[in-house]
């Protein structure tokens, strides 16, 4: 069988050099280019697409594939010389119809030029390194259409003023327009690039330069946004709807360089109307706008970030140092959040929550609320209020979120440690005075502070709702072993734990001898039931309500302080007391028997107490009598006493003092943590680490640290590098 | 149901074919019925496509043949007629734009355990063959002595080409299109070494220059690898100091980069070249008997440094000396497979430089009946089946420990001495007679 192939081969071989007409070549040629000529001229109706693709076959086969594809450039040639005569000679509008018009027929003859040509296009191109038929018609009318001098910058300046007219407000034909631009891509990217994109991205800046500068000159800002991001989008729809997607970036580039970038100090600082404005003035708005335009341009956010924050610290450092807000403590913390509020709102309707500016608020909010040393306390008794009275009324989701409000602010705080002082001190209260307003917000807000700052910043805080249950425990258990005291409760005991409150000085007064008694029963069975405990009685901090019959027989509950109790109770045996015999018979301490008769007798509506002579304050010779004339309309009385809410001068200076003792172990303890792992540190980094370390705390102060240092290669924990003085060994 | 729309009828050459729109559309559109149908597979009305009386389209070509190729394109499967000869149907399968649709039809996706022997192909050069090389479209190019032929998937033969009529050492397809050439100089012209040429017309296109010291040097063109980023690499022989491995730009024909070889390292006269695309480098492999100790590296080209190597330099031989013939890096398993004269396989840890040869104790299965004029084995390996050529049957190996699965053997040419797999075809070439095997996995079965 292979045999019988093989000469075959040979025979057909043998025949084609025989057998072929020289001129049927050419005869064959002839029809293939008349009907090359038809197909350009729509007549191709008439052509047997069998015939010619066979004779387009035949010539490649006879070995005639040059003289084909030569002919195929040749007569393309002529052909749209004479097409590019035809566009040249259209006059104004309609250029670029009848470009667009020759271009489709182009094709369509291409097509028909390819079908007719596809063996051609299969076997011989590929073999002999040719350009394709499709390609070659491309290349073609690129070389005779698109760069013939007539034309080429024709069309350009055609398309640029179109585009120009777009701009101005004019309608323009962008289905034409499309067609023609992506005649340039099909021509090839280089094409599109070099006769149109180029020269188009050129005019643009030049338009957009001249435009923003008449613009700038007469808007404001917010307008002058709004009209840079219609152009922006313009230019983008104008992309979408008739230019090569990938020059979208390349324009919104030339608009934002020329509308934005170029002007954007002038924008962000324009009198009236700049940044600061449109933050002053919430206009969520704009501020949108500029930060969707500014994001475009480098370095566009970072400035608008700048403003803010100086505008932001300017602000703050007024609202913190004001005097006149000081005065306040609850209003002032209030302040604080409604500015958080006011800027958390912007970053997040304006600024897109970029994570970049909640940083920046965070360090401003950071920076301006250190530089009053009593916000601690101002948070801590704005927390109080709220836990007094504040709550009342409110859903609980409510208020999780002024806790957490309120956490916010205490994050921004360095001196963590002062606030945990006020806070144990107004909580102490609270607790003891049975004031607070929801168990569970109290205990909320413990859990968040814990989770800020650890088991060890809530224990003692934890510590004193215990003692609070265990003291409710205690008196049942009391109460239950002794039935014969009845079920009425006289004495009420809450157990303290020593540490876990804060510290006051142990003062006792004398009860008036029911309670002592009672007090002696209580203490034998507490200590009773618990060995090797000690009990002191913090008079200072209780009260109590007694039934008291005024001189008309009206009876009222009042509702007062222990100490205020043993002042009254004396008046059982006595109409008449002076301020010395008080003062011997209950051993109060003078200023706390003042503040106490102050508010027994001086407070209208709520005298109980007559004083001789009438006046504001107690002196040392004044004399006392029971009210008999008091009334009231309530049945029951609360007389408070006069308590100063903020801390004063001297106390501020004594809590002060506190937090500084109290710091010294931390830092020292801070100090011995690290040099037992580090071994030996220089003294630069021994403070950046206890200040990283004490950081969720309070700031140490660097000199503190020195002297803490010294301290401790004083006590032989540390020693001095003998040969570097800068370096420290840990010893032990 | 109604009257199919799509329905078509021919008359070719005298005889009236029906068949329908849907079924000529998978011909594809870059075919004769892609121009005579427009885009919705509806006649191409721009042309006068209604050519007779009839209603129906006329071609003047063998019915014979059109019926074949038209059940070709209704089922994908190709039958041949015994009263058709198969170049014919070629050729009418030219016209129609159909070759493809022939050739994928015609054998199924390479799998090496299931080859049979599709045709065996005599030449007419004289001496023996010394290289076969199969091309990515079914075609392959075989070696005698100057002369290369080059043969199509239809085994057809196309012009032959020689580089100055020098001797070929070896070549390889650089695309479908093109064959790369390398051969021995002539001393004191510039005659030999390595060209790039069009294999259907067999014309130069590219010949290789080597420069040293900005001087053009004569050289020997000797194992040849292509990277796949138009990348060829040729280890080079030169008169001076042109000993290595150079780099030329298969686009462009320039040479690009020239790793010389260092003092007691062989890379000249290096046997066998092979890219590994994993690691970026190039496995030059310097065997017995053209030096008298074996050198196997990797090179690196960025770096210039040889970051693998082993010699049997030193290595005790044993008493059945075995001295590795033909070497492959297998990037999969990392390591090389080496080959002895007795078909032994060994293994060599590419991860660890210094390491010996692990040699497999499947030793000489058919050892005794050992042929007049024997052949070095050759190896090769196509997608994890590893071939190994031995006298006169090449034996297929799978799986991770090289289980032997098949075996080749066709007695007929005596011993083999190349085999090349590509375009889902195995090339042997035997080393008398002149007789090349195509080996074809058989289109899958009809269920």
């Amino acid at each position: 069988m292979s045999n019988q192939k093989k000469r075959n081969f040979q025979i057909e071989a043998f025949k084609h050099r025989v057998v072929v007409d020289p001129k049927y070549a050419d005869k064959t040629w002839k029809i293939l280019e008349h009907a090359i000529h038809e197909i350009y001229n729509h007549n191709a109706s008439g052509l047997s697409f069998e015939e010619l693709y066979r004779n387009a076959y035949n010539m490649v086969l006879h070995k005639f594939g040059e003289k084909l594809y030569e002919g195929l450039v040749a007569t393309m040639t002529s052909h749209l010389k004479e097409i590019s005569k035809s566009i040249e000679a259209a006059q104004g509008g309609l250029f670029l119809e009848e470009l667009n018009r020759k271009w489709n027929d182009h094709n369509k003859a291409l097509q028909m030029i390819r079908d007719i040509l596809m063996y051609m296009d299969r076997t011989y191109i590929p073999s002999t390194h040719k350009t394709p038929v499709h390609e070659l018609g491309l290349n073609q009318w690129r070389d005779y259409i698109i760069h013939s001098s007539k034309i080429q910058t024709r069309l350009l300046n055609t398309l640029l003023e179109l585009v120009h007219k777009e701009r101005t407000g004019e309608v323009i034909n962008r289905g034409l327009m499309r067609n023609i631009i992506k005649m340039l891509m099909d021509l090839g990217s280089s094409v599109y690039q070099e006769d149109f994109e180029k020269p188009f991205l050129e005019v643009s800046a030049e338009f957009y330069k001249g435009e923003s500068q008449k613009f700038i000159e007469c808007c404001d800002c917010g307008e002058y946004l709004k009209k840079a991001e219609r152009r922006l989008n313009e230019e983008m729809e104008r992309v979408t709807h008739y230019l090569d997607a990938k020059s979208e970036a390349k324009i919104t580039n030339v608009v934002e360089k020329a509308m934005i970038a170029n002007h954007m100090l002038r924008l962000v600082h324009m009198e009236n109307s700049g940044l600061v404005n449109m933050l002053l003035d919430d206009k969520y708005g704009d501020l949108g706008r500029m930060y969707n335009l500014f994001r475009r341009v480098p370095n566009g956010l970072s400035s608008i970030r700048e403003v803010m924050t100086s505008h932001l610290r300017e602000t703050g450092k007024q609202l913190v140092t004001d005097p006149e807000r000081l005065k306040d403590p609850v209003e002032f913390v209030q302040r604080l959040l409604d500015e958080k509020d006011k800027y958390d709102n912007i970053i997040s309707s304006a600024f897109n929550n970029d994570k970049t500016f909640q940083n920046a608020l965070n360090s401003s909010f950071e920076y301006f609320i250190n530089l009053n040393p009593r916000s601690p306390e101002f948070i801590s008794l704005f927390v109080d209020d709220k836990l007094r009275k504040g709550l009342k009324g409110v859903s609980e989701e409510d208020v999780e979120t002024i806790l957490d409000k309120v956490m916010m602010l205490f994050r921004y705080l360095q001196e963590k440690d002062v606030f945990e002082k006020y806070y144990k001190q107004h909580l102490a209260k609270r607790l003891l005075s049975g004031k607070t307003v929801s168990d569970d917000a109290e205990r909320s807000l413990i859990v968040k502070l814990k989770t800020e700052c650890g088991y060890q910043f809530t224990s003692k805080l934890e510590g004193m709702f215990t003692d609070m249950k265990t003291s409710q425990d205690t008196m049942q258990e009391f109460y239950a072993n002794h039935p014969e005291l009845g079920d009425s409760r006289t004495l009420v005991v809450q157990v303290l734990t020593t540490g876990s409150w804060p510290t006051q000085p142990s003062i006792t007064c004398n009860l008036p001898a029911e309670m002592s008694a009672l007090c002696e029963r209580f203490r034998s069975h507490y200590l009773g039931t618990h060995t090797g405990r000690r009990l002191s009685w913090q008079t200072n901090m209780g009260t109590a309500d007694i039934k008291a019959t005024f001189g008309k027989g009206q009876k009222h509950e009042l509702n007062v302080s222990t100490y205020q109790m043993c002042v009254l109770m004396l008046f059982n045996n006595a109409d008449r007391l002076s301020y010395k015999e008080t003062e011997q018979a209950t051993g109060i301490p003078a200023s706390d028997l003042k503040r106490c008769l102050q508010s027994l007798a001086c407070v209208k509506g709520k005298n109980v107490l007559r004083k001789e002579p009438m006046s504001k304050d107690i002196g040392e010779d004044d004399a006392f009598f029971v009210n008999d004339k008091f009334t009231s309309k309530f049945y029951k009385v609360k007389i408070g006493t006069v308590v100063a809410q903020k801390e004063s001068e001297p106390e501020k200076q004594e809590t002060r003092q506190r937090v500084e003792e109290d710091r010294k172990p931390q830092i020292e303890a801070a100090i011995v943590r690290i040099m037992k792992s580090r071994r030996v540190l220089d003294h630069n980094n021994i403070i950046t680490e206890v200040t990283k370390q004490l950081q969720s705390r309070f700031l140490a102060n660097p000199t503190e640290i020195k002297k803490r240092i010294e301290s401790l290669i004083e006590r032989d924990f540390l020693e001095r590098d003998n040969v570097d003085r800068k370096l420290y060994r840990y010893l032990a | 149901m109604g009257i199919q729309k799509d329905r078509i009828k021919f008359n070719v050459g005298g005889r009236v074919f029906e068949t329908t729109a849907t079924t000529l559309a998978n011909a594809g559109r870059n075919s004769f019925f892609g121009a005579l149908f427009d885009e919705n597979w509806d006649l191409n009305s721009q042309f006068n496509t209604n050519n007779s009386n009839e209603d129906c389209f006329f071609i003047d070509r063998n019915p014979d043949c059109f019926s074949i190729l038209l059940d070709l394109l209704r089922t994908g499967d190709l039958n041949f007629p015994p009263n058709v000869p198969e170049r014919l149907l070629y050729r009418e399968a030219s016209f129609y734009g159909l070759l493809d649709h022939v050739r994928s039809a015609k054998w199924g996706p390479f799998d090496g355990n299931q080859l049979r022997l599709g045709r065996s192909l005599t030449g007419q050069a004289p001496g023996d063959g010394t290289a076969i090389r199969a091309g990515p479209d079914g075609g392959c190019c075989v070696a005698h002595g100057s002369m290369v032929h080059v043969y199509d998937w239809m085994l057809e033969e196309h012009p032959p080409m020689n580089l100055d009529y020098q001797r070929v050492n070896d070549m390889g397809w650089a695309d479908s299109e093109s064959v790369v050439i390398s051969a021995c100089e002539r001393l004191g012209s510039r005659d030999g070494g390595m060209g790039l040429f069009n294999t259907s017309s067999g014309e130069l296109r590219y010949k290789f220059q080597v420069s040293h010291d900005n001087q053009l040097k004569s050289y020997t063109a000797g194992a040849l690898s292509f990277s796949g980023d138009f990348k060829i690499f040729s280890s080079c022989k030169g008169r001076s100091n042109e000993y290595g491995i150079g780099v030329w730009d298969q686009v462009t024909g320039k040479q690009i980069d020239f790793f010389y070889e260092s003092p007691g390292w062989s890379l000249g006269d290096a046997d066998k070249l092979q890219w590994l695309h994993g690691r970026n480098c190039l496995l030059v492999a310097t065997l017995f008997p053209r030096k008298d100790n074996c050198y196997i590296s990797l090179l690196d080209f960025r770096e210039k440094n040889m970051v693998w190597c082993w010699s049997d330099i030193g290595a005790p031989l044993t008493v059945d000396e075995k001295r590795v013939r033909d070497a492959i890096a297998m990037e999969e398993s990392n390591s090389i497979c080496v080959v002895n004269e007795y078909e032994d396989l060994g293994f060599i840890d590419l991860r660890i430089t210094g390491g010996s040869v692990r040699w497999s104790s499947r030793s000489r299965l058919m050892k005794g009946n050992m042929p007049d004029e024997p052949c070095y084995p050759k190896l090769a390996l196509h997608e994890g089946q590893l071939f190994s050529s031995m006298n006169d049957s090449i034996s297929v190996f799978c799986g991770p420990d090289c289980v032997l699965t098949s075996r080749l053997r066709r007695s007929y040419g005596g011993s083999i001495c190349d085999f090349s797999i590509g375009g889902d075809r195995l090339f042997a070439l035997h080393s008398e007679e002149n007789v090349f095997d195509i080996w074809e996995t058989p289109p899958p079965p009809v269920i």
